[in-house]
């Protein structure tokens, strides 16, 4: 059973459609690129996944259960419980700048899980260890360069323990000496099998880390496959246009 | 200046002074509520709401604070029927109609506060699961504080000095008092000294918001 499949979505925004019958699925423990050029689309459906844009048609189903199907959502609570299986990292972090590191890690699972006690705190501290950042839990994000407040968004939302974790653009806020970091952490939640669907301009992470890309042209898929397919023998024009802009 | 002659003014000036603090103590904590109230109705998607949050504003922060003050305290009596039973104390009238201009200035600030939030704040509390009560309550309000702190600090400084209009419908307080022994005593002392006594009220009061400004920093 896939983890995400997409059938049919299409989106408008009043007269302009950004998405146009995109169907496709993800396996657990796929990593997929979403790649395209400016206004393709990309953070359209990643936050249609999401619950962010509500759609009008298609099917979104998410590990067995239907967010939406032919454009009628699930309940409330339903949806609720589809939404928190999913992760979401935004380029532009999103932390909460009221509150220090760990408390950015706490406040989702104390208020929406009612998790109390030592437990929620030990599991923030290991997740913080692990993205290199257990020793600024006290800090407040202002006093944080970009990757590190990215690393921290990626444990924030690791927090929820949810099955799939959706990012768009996690790197492209960051001066190029800070994508690394971030990325490296990406890297390890891929070799975890984290199922994984990334909108990025990084053509290297999509082409070592991913195990299939997707190119969007116009709101649709207009091709997918593995890295090395669609790097080395992209099929579509359009496909070989834009990978040409972006290697040059 | 004649220091004995000030220390027989003062306890009158003292006495006034409690008016001026009785009413900041009371329309300030009532005041801001009611503003993000307002705030929340005046972004509220229902429109009739809406435009009457709207209208709200428009009327109580574009007529006189002293018309304000003046309507509710000689101009409800006159109401037909219902009048007579509206018969407001000075001190009430005075703290029901600064609660209600200040509301609206402070629904004004509010609501540039909550413009200066990020989207990205609502988005990301949705997809961690929030409710929409829990985001307002322990992302967004937070946040719109310490942002409209200086200008809330601002606010109450300007409350504290308009007070003095109580003076307007015999509410007696700090000008009330001096401008009484003026005409008594032939003298301007009484004034510089209800100056002093506003200078330190205000000092108090700016030194209190820069303190909660310091504690709710967060850079
Ligand atoms: N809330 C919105 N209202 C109206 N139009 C929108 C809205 N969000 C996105 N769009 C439009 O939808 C189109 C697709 O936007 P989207 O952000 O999905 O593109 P993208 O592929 O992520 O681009 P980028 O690489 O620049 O991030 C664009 O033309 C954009 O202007
Ligand atoms: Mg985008």
């Amino acid at each position: 059973m896939p983890m995400i499949e997409v059938k049919n979505l299409s989106k408008s925004f009043g007269a302009l459609e950004v998405l146009r019958d995109v169907s496709f699925q993800v396996e657990k423990g796929d990593v997929v690129a979403v790649i395209g050029s400016s206004g393709s689309g990309k953070s359209t459906l990643l936050r249609c996944l999401i619950d962010l844009e509500a759609v009008k048609c298609g099917t979104i189903i998410i590990d067995g259960r239907a967010l939406c199907r032919d454009g009628v959502y699930a309940p409330a609570r339903e949806k609720k419980a589809i939404v928190l299986n999913m992760g979401m990292v935004f380029q532009h972090f999103n932390l909460y700048p009221h509150l220090t590191v760990l408390k950015n890690l706490l406040l989702a699972p104390r208020l929406v899980k009612g998790e109390k006690g030592d437990a929620p705190v030990e599991r923030a501290m290991a997740l913080l260890k692990k993205v290199g950042l257990d020793t600024r839990a006290g800090e407040m994000p202002g006093r944080l360069s970009g990757g590190q407040k990215q690393r921290v968004a990626i444990a924030r939302a690791l927090m929820m323990n949810p099955d799939i974790l959706l990012f768009d653009e996690p790197t492209s806020a960051l001066d190029p000496e800070l994508t690394g970091e971030v990325l490296s952490v990406m890297r390890d939640l891929a070799k975890e099998r984290m199922t994984m669907l990334v909108v990025t301009h990084e053509m290297g992470f999509a082409r070592d880390v991913a195990n299939r890309v997707i190119f969007m042209d116009g709101g649709r898929i207009l091709e997918e496959g593995p890295p090395e397919e669609l790097f080395n023998a992209p099929k579509q024009e359009r496909t070989k246009a834009f990978l040409s802009k972006t290697s040059a | 200046m004649d220091l004995s002659y000030v220390a027989r003014i003062l306890p009158a000036l003292l006495n006034g002074a409690l008016t001026t603090l009785a009413l900041f103590a009371l329309v300030l904590p009532l005041s801001l509520p009611l503003g993000f109230l307002i705030t929340l109705c005046a972004s509220c998607r229902f429109k009739p709401v809406k435009w009457l949050a709207q209208a709200y504003i428009f009327i109580m922060r574009g007529t006189p604070l002293m018309l304000q003050l003046f309507f509710f305290y000689f101009g409800l009596p006159f109401i037909p029927v219902i009048g007579p039973y509206l018969r407001l104390t000075s001190f009430s009238a005075a703290a029901l109609s600064f609660t209600l201009n200040y509301a609206a200035y402070f629904a004004e600030i509010f609501r540039g506060g909550l413009l200066s939030i990020d989207k990205g704040q609502y988005e990301v509390s949705h997809v961690l699961g929030l409710t929409s009560f829990q985001t307002m309550t322990r992302v967004i309000i937070p946040q719109m504080i310490r942002v409209t702190l200086p200008s809330i600090g601002n606010e109450a400084i300007t409350l504290v000095k308009d007070t003095a209009l109580v003076a307007s419908i015999a509410l007696p307080e700090i000008l009330h008092y001096a401008k009484g022994i003026v005409t008594r005593d032939f003298t301007t002392t009484p004034f510089i000294v209800a100056a002093f006594i506003y200078l330190l009220i205000t000092f108090i009061v700016t030194v209190l918001f820069k303190f909660v400004e310091r504690k709710v920093n967060y850079e």
